[in-house]
C-alpha cells in the first residue's frame, strides 16, 4: 500500500513544484529525491513495516515478489532518472508534468503487482497507460510525435475495448470479478469442459495482454510509437512499463496456476505466439538502419523472450522474470540514454565512437552483450533461467532451439553498433557535452549488469532473504 | 617435510615469471643468475627432500582439488617417493649445471632474447618437476604437455629460420600424436577406476581386466613413443637440434626425452601384468636401438651424430623396461643423462669455439685447441661405449644381462648395437679432435677454449660420467653392492613380487662382460686408427651407405604416406566443401533473413487500420486454433 500512495502524491507533488519551481534542474532533484522516498516506502513494506495501511477490501494483495517487482523497477527508474534526467528537461517546456506523468505511470505498476481481481487490475492498465498516451505527444511540434501519439491512443483503446469485453464476459460466467473461482480453473485447463463465456473471455484478455506487451501479431503499434516518440520517453515505455506489462500479465495467467499448469490449447496458442514473436521482432530489426527503430523490434523480440514465463510456470520461471526484467531494463535504459545524446540515430551516427567518446562505446558495448544473452552478462543467466524453465517444465526442446537460433540472429543487429563504434571510421557527434557524473552512472550501471552475470544470485538472494 | 615439497618446481616458476616479465628491463648478468639460482635453490630443496625419502620413505603431498566432479575427484598432490626423488636430483642437478654453461653460451643474444631464453629454460625445468611430481596421471600430464611446448618453443628460438620453426611444428605435432594415446589411457583409467592417483590405482588393480590393461599400457607407450623419440615418432628428435645446444643437451637428452621411462617405470606394476605390452615395448626398443644406430654410423653433424645415439640409448631404457629391468632402465636414464649432457655441452663448446660450425668433416685436431673440451668428451665417449668402469658399462650391463635373461637374441641384437654405438663415436671423436685441422684459416685463427663457465660443468658431468656407475656393481663383483637397486626397491616392489627370478650364473655372466669388453675395445682401435688420418674427400657414398646418411629416407616416407595425403584432403576440404558447401549454407543463411527482413517490414506500412485489421484476423485465428486444438495438436505432432 506504502507504494501506490507515495506514488500518486509524488506525482501530485511534482505538478505543484512545476509551478514553485522555476530551474527546470531543480524539478529533476526534487523528482529523483521522491523516487528515493518511494523505494524506502516499498523497503519499508518488503520488510513487514506497514506505514500506510488502508483495508482495500480485498482488492489488493501484497506479496513478496510484487514487492520486490515494485523495488526492481523504481531502482531501474532512478537509473533512468539519473542517466537520461538532463534529456526529459530538454524534451519540452513541461517539464514537471511530464515527471508526475512518469509517478502515475509508476502508481499503475505499484497497482499492477497488486491487484488481487480482474476489476483493479483494469485500473491498474488504464493508469498505466493513459500517462503514455500523453508522453508520447509530448513533442508538441513534432509532426511524428504527434502521429504517434494518436496511433497509440486509437489502438489502446481498440485493446483496451478487448480487454472489457474479456472482463466483461468472465463476470458473466462467473458472477465475480475474483480470480478464484473454479470456472476459471476449468478454462485455463480446457475448452470443452466450461461454457462458451468464460473461456473466451479469458482469450480476449490474452490477447489484450499481448498487445500491451507488444506480442506479435498484436505488435503493430510498437515500431511506429516507440520511433515517433521522443526518445527519452521510448526508452521508459520499452523498458519500465513494458516489464511491468509482463509481470501483471504473468500475475494474471501464471501466477493463479501454481496449482494447474497450462493446459495444452494454452501451450499451443503460447507456442505459436512466442514463436511469432521471436521471428517478427528478430528478422525485422535486421535490416533497420536506424537504431532506435532497431531497438523498438528489438523489445519485441525480448517480449518473445519474456512469454517463456507463461509459457511453463515453475521455480526458475519467478527467479527467470525478475533476473530478465532486470536485466533487460538496465541495459536498455543505458543504451537508450547514450541514443539520446546522440547526433544522429542512425547506425553511421555511431562509427567511430570508440574513439571520441571511449567509456559511452565500452558501456554500450556491455549493455548490447547483455542484450545477446553474452556470458558475463546479466542477460546471458536471464535467457539461461528462461530456456532452462521451458525445458525443465513439460520439455518443449523444439521451442527452445527455436528461440537460442533467434538469439543467434539478434547477436547479428546488436553487434551491428559495437562494430560502427570499434571498428568503423567516423566522427560519432553528440548532441549535448558529456558530463563525467553520466559516465559514472554508465559504468556503475555496466558494472551491475556484469556483477549479475557472474553471480545472478546477488538479486535472486535480496529476493529470498 | 611436507611444507617443502612445493618449494621445488616453485622456485623455477619464479625464475621463468621474472625473466619473462622483466626481459625488457633485466640486465644479462642479473638474467642469468635468477635463471641459474632458481634452479639450484631447487637443487638444494631436492636434495633435503632425497635425504628425507632416504631415511624415512615417501612424502605425498595433497593440496587442493584440481577437479571435483560429481564422483571423480583428482587432487593437485606431489608424490616424492625414491623414483621421483632421484629424477629431481637428476633433473634440478644436471639442470643447473646447463643453466650455468648457458650464461657462456648464449652470451651474444641480446638481453630480451637471452630473458625469454632463460625464462623458457625455468618453464621447462617446472614442467618437468611437474611431471616427476604429480602424485597421479592427471598432473603428470600437466607436465607431460609443459615440456612438450617448452621444447617447441626453444627448438624455434631463433625463430627467425623458417627451417627451425618447421622443426619445432615437427616436434610439436609428432608429441602430440603421441599425447593423444596418453590422454586416452587417462581417460581409460578414469573410466574403469573413476581414479588416477597413482596410489589408488595399483591398490584397485585387480578390478582391471586383463584386456583393460593391455590396452591401458599400450595407450600410455603410444605417449611414451612420441615423447622418447621411439620407433615410428622418433623423427622430430634429429630435427630438434636446431635449437640452442644446451638445450639439446637439458631437454633432447638428459630429461624430457626420458619422461616416456619415468612414466613407464612409475606404471611398472600396470605394465609387468601386462606381457602382451611388454613385449612389444622390447622389441620396439631394440629396434629403435639398432635402427638410429645405424643411421648414426654416417651423419657428419655432430649434433645429428649425438641426436641419433641418444635415440639409440632411449631404445636401451626401453628394451631395459620392456624385459622388466626397471631399475637398470632408470640407472642408465641417470647414466646417460651424465654423459649425453656432456657431451652435448662438449659439442657445444667445439661449435662455440668453430663460430657455428657443425660438420665434422671440416673439424679435426681440435684437441690441442681445445684440452678441456678434448680430455672431456673422451671421457664421455669412453662412457657411452660401456668401457668399464666408466658409468655407461655398469647400467648397459645390467639391461643386456635381463636381456639375455628374456632371450638371448635380444643380447645378441643388443651387443651389436653397442657395438655400433662404439663406432659412430669414436668416429665422431676421432674426425673432430684427432688428426690436423680441415676448416678455414679464419677459423683456426679464432680457436680457442671456452670460458670457465662453460668448462666448469662440463669437468663436472666428466666426474659423474665416470663414478656414475658405481652406485650400481653388479652382484658378479661384490654382494649387495647395487645400492641402486636397494634404494628402489620399495618402488618395484609390486613387480619383482609377480615376476619369477631367473638369474644366469655368475661365470656366464663374467664371460659376456668380458667378451662385450673385449669387442668394444677393439672397435676403438680400429675406429681410433681409422678415422684419425680422416682426409675430406668429395666422392659421394653410394648404396646402403647413401641410404644411411639420408636416414633410411625416413622423413622421405612420412612425407609421402603421411603428410601428402592430408595435404591433399585438406586442400580438397578447403576448396570444394569449405567453399561450396559451408560457405554456401552460411551465406544462404544470412541472404534469407536479410530478404526476409526487407519484405517483413513492409507489413508495418503506418496505417492504423491495416493494423487493427491484421489484429482483429490474429484473434479470429487465436480463437480457431483453440477451438481446434485436438486437430492441430495432432497435425503438429505429426510434423516435429
Amino acid at each position: 500500500m506504502n507504494a501506490i500512495i507515495l506514488s500518486a502524491l509524488c506525482g501530485v507533488v511534482m505538478m505543484f513544484s512545476g509551478i514553485l519551481l522555476k530551474n527546470k534542474s531543480a524539478i529533476k532533484y526534487v523528482a529523483i529525491a521522491a523516487l528515493l522516498v518511494l523505494i524506502i516506502g516499498n523497503l519499508f513494506q518488503f520488510y513487514g513495516i506497514y506505514t500506510i495501511d488502508i483495508d482495500s477490501k480485498g482488492l489488493l494483495s501484497f506479496d513478496r515478489t510484487g514487492l520486490f517487482f515494485n523495488t526492481i523497477i523504481f531502482v531501474a527508474t532512478l537509473a533512468y532518472f539519473i542517466l537520461s534526467g538532463s534529456d526529459i528537461e530538454r524534451a519540452g517546456p513541461d517539464v514537471a508534468e511530464y515527471f508526475a506523468l512518469i509517478f502515475f505511470v509508476l502508481c499503475g505498476v505499484t497497482i499492477l503487482t497488486s491487484f488481487n481481481g480482474l476489476l483493479m487490475f483494469f485500473i491498474g492498465i488504464e493508469i498505466l497507460s493513459i500517462p503514455l498516451y500523453i508522453l508520447t505527444g509530448s513533442d508538441k511540434k513534432n509532426l511524428k510525435s504527434n502521429e504517434a501519439s494518436l496511433k497509440y491512443f486509437l489502438m489502446g483503446s481498440f485493446s483496451t475495448g478487448i480487454l472489457l469485453m474479456g472482463i466483461t464476459l468472465i463476470y458473466g460466467a462467473t458472477g465475480s470479478f475474483g480470480l478464484q473461482s473454479t470456472t476459471i480453473k476449468s478454462a485455463v485447463t480446457g475448452f470443452s469442459s466450461a461454457g462458451i463465456l468464460a473461456p473466451v473471455g479469458l482469450v480476449l484478455l490474452f490477447i489484450s495482454m499481448c498487445f500491451k506487451v507488444s506480442a506479435a501479431p498484436f505488435h503493430f503499434w510498437a515500431p511506429d510509437v516507440y520511433d515517433g516518440a521522443p526518445s527519452v520517453f521510448t526508452s521508459f515505455m520499452a523498458t519500465i512499463v513494458k516489464a511491468a506489462g509482463f509481470f501483471a500479465f504473468i500475475k494474471l495467467f501464471a501466477a493463479k496456476s501454481e496449482d494447474f499448469g497450462p493446459g495444452p490449447a494454452w501451450k499451443l496458442i503460447l507456442f505459436v505466439i512466442i514463436v511469432a514473436t521471436l521471428f517478427i521482432g528478430n528478422i525485422t530489426a535486421v535490416f533497420q538502419q536506424s537504431v532506435k527503430r532497431m531497438l523498438a523490434y528489438s523489445s519485441i523480440a525480448q517480449a518473445g523472450f519474456m512469454l517463456f514465463a507463461l509459457y511453463s510456470t515453475n521455480d526458475f520461471t519467478k527467479d527467470g522474470i525478475l533476473l530478465y526484467t532486470a536485466a533487460y531494463s538496465f541495459a536498455t535504459i543505458g543504451i537508450f540514454s547514450i541514443l539520446t545524446k546522440m547526433e544522429d540515430y542512425s547506425l553511421d551516427g555511431f562509427n567511430g565512437l570508440s574513439k571520441s567518446q571511449p567509456v559511452l562505446a565500452f558501456t554500450n558495448t556491455v549493455f548490447f552483450l547483455s542484450l545477446s544473452g553474452i556470458p558475463l552478462t546479466a542477460g546471458f543467466f536471464a535467457k539461461y533461467y528462461m530456456l532452462a524453465s521451458a525445458i525443465k517444465g513439460g520439455g518443449s526442446l523444439s521451442l527452445v532451439i527455436i528461440a537460442v537460433l533467434f538469439a543467434a540472429v539478434s547477436v547479428y543487429y546488436y553487434f551491428k553498433v559495437i562494430q560502427a563504434m570499434y571498428f568503423k571510421e567516423g566522427v560519432a557527434a553528440t548532441n549535448t557535452p558529456i558530463t563525467g557524473n553520466f559516465k559514472v552512472a554508465l559504468i556503475v550501471l555496466a558494472a551491475i549488469i556484469v556483477i549479475l552475470g557472474i553471480y545472478p544470485t546477488a538479486l535472486l538472494g535480496f529476493y529470498y532473504f | 617435510m611436507n611444507n617443502l615439497v612445493f618449494l621445488v618446481p616453485l622456485f623455477p616458476l619464479i625464475g621463468f615469471l621474472i625473466n619473462g616479465l622483466g626481459r625488457k628491463s633485466l640486465a644479462k648478468q642479473a638474467i642469468g643468475a635468477i635463471g641459474s639460482a632458481s634452479i639450484l635453490a631447487s637443487f638444494v630443496v631436492s636434495i633435503i627432500l632425497f635425504l628425507q625419502v632416504k631415511s624415512s620413505g615417501a612424502i605425498i603431498a595433497n593440496y587442493f582439488n584440481f577437479i571435483d566432479v560429481a564422483s571423480l575427484k583428482i587432487p593437485f598432490a606431489f608424490q616424492i617417493d625414491q623414483l621421483s626423488s632421484l629424477f629431481l636430483l637428476i633433473i634440478t642437478g644436471i639442470g643447473f649445471l646447463i643453466h650455468l654453461y648457458s650464461t657462456a653460451y648464449m652470451t651474444d643474444e641480446e638481453a630480451p632474447h637471452y630473458a625469454r631464453y632463460f625464462a623458457y629454460l625455468n618453464l621447462f625445468v617446472f614442467s618437468m618437476l611437474l611431471l616427476v611430481m604429480g602424485g597421479n596421471y592427471v598432473i603428470m600430464f600437466i607436465g607431460w604437455e609443459g615440456v612438450g611446448l617448452c621444447s617447441y618453443l626453444l627448438i624455434g628460438f631463433w625463430f627467425k629460420n623458417d627451417a627451425y620453426n618447421y622443426a619445432a611444428k615437427k616436434a610439436f605435432i609428432m608429441n602430440r600424436i603421441g599425447d593423444l594415446g596418453f590422454l586416452l589411457a587417462v581417460f581409460w583409467l578414469i573410466n574403469k577406476l573413476g581414479t588416477v592417483t597413482y596410489g589408488e590405482v595399483f591398490a584397485n588393480i585387480g578390478k582391471l581386466s586383463h584386456q583393460d590393461i593391455t590396452i591401458i599400457t599400450a595407450l600410455l607407450f603410444v605417449g611414451a613413443m612420441g615423447k622418447s623419440a621411439q620407433l615410428p615418432l622418433y623423427t622430430w628428435l634429429p630435427d630438434a637440434m636446431a635449437g640452442p645446444t644446451p638445450v639439446s643437451a637439458l631437454i633432447h637428452a638428459a630429461t624430457m626425452v626420458t619422461a616416456g621411462i619415468y612414466m613407464v617405470s612409475r606404471s611398472n606394476l600396470l605394465y609387468t601384468l601386462a606381457p602382451a605390452t611388454q613385449g612389444f615395448i622390447a622389441i620396439i626398443g631394440l629396434a629403435t636401438a639398432l635402427f638410429a644406430a645405424t643411421i648414426a654410423l654416417k651423419q657428419n653433424d655432430i649434433k645429428k651424430v649425438l641426436a641419433y645415439s641418444t635415440v639409440s640409448q632411449l631404445g636401451y631404457m626401453f628394451l631395459g623396461l620392456g624385459v622388466g629391468a626397471y631399475t637398470g632402465a632408470v640407472f642408465h636414464v641417470m647414466t646417460h643423462a651424465f654423459f649425453k649432457a656432456l657431451l652435448f655441452l662438449g659439442a657445444g663448446s667445439v661449435i662455440h669455439a668453430m663460430h657455428h660450425e657443425q660438420d665434422i668433416r671440416k673439424m679435426g685436431g681440435l684437441k690441442k685447441y681445445l684440452p678441456i673440451t678434448n680430455i672431456t668428451f673422451l671421457l664421455g665417449c669412453l662412457a657411452i661405449a660401456g668401457v668399464p668402469p666408466f658409468s655407461g658399462f655398469f647400467s648397459k650391463d645390467e639391461i643386456l644381462a635381463a636381456a639375455y635373461e628374456k632371450n638371448p637374441i635380444l643380447y645378441f641384437l643388443g651387443v651389436a648395437g653397442a657395438l655400433m654405438t662404439t663406432f659412430y663415436m669414436f668416429r665422431l671423436y676421432a674426425m673432430t679432435f684427432l688428426g690436423k685441422f680441415r676448416g678455414t684459416h679464419e677459423q683456426e685463427h679464432h680457436l680457442h677454449e671456452s670460458p670457465s663457465a662453460m668448462t666448469i660443468p662440463l669437468t663436472v658431468l666428466a666426474i659423474l660420467a665416470v663414478v656414475g656407475g658405481f652406485i650400481g656393481i653388479p652382484e658378479v663383483f661384490a654382494k649387495d653392492s647395487h645400492w641402486l637397486e636397494s634404494f628402489l626397491a620399495p618402488v618395484f616392489a609390486g613387480s619383482k613380487a609377480l615376476t619369477e627370478q631367473k638369474v644366469s650364473s655368475h661365470s656366464t655372466e663374467l664371460m659376456m662382460m668380458g667378451v662385450v669388453t673385449g669387442l668394444v675395445l677393439v672397435t676403438i682401435a680400429i675406429t681410433w686408427n681409422k678415422f684419425s688420418k680422416y682426409e675430406a674427400t668429395t666422392t659421394e657414398e653410394t648404396g646402403l651407405g647413401k641410404v644411411l646418411e639420408n636416414k633410411w629416407y625416413i622423413d622421405e616416407l612420412y612425407n609421402a604416406i603421411v603428410v601428402n595425403p592430408l595435404d591433399a584432403l585438406a586442400g580438397f576440404f578447403k576448396n570444394v566443401i569449405e567453399k561450396s558447401g559451408i560457405d554456401g549454407i552460411v551465406n544462404g543463411v544470412g541472404t534469407f533473413i536479410n530478404y526476409s527482413s526487407r519484405q517483413l517490414r513492409l507489413i508495418q506500412s503506418g496505417q492504423v487500420g491495416a493494423y487493427i485489421l491484421m489484429m482483429v484476423l490474429s484473434m479470429l485465428g487465436i480463437l480457431l486454433l483453440w477451438i481446434n486444438d485436438s486437430t492441430i495438436v495432432h497435425f503438429l505432432h505429426k510434423i516435429f
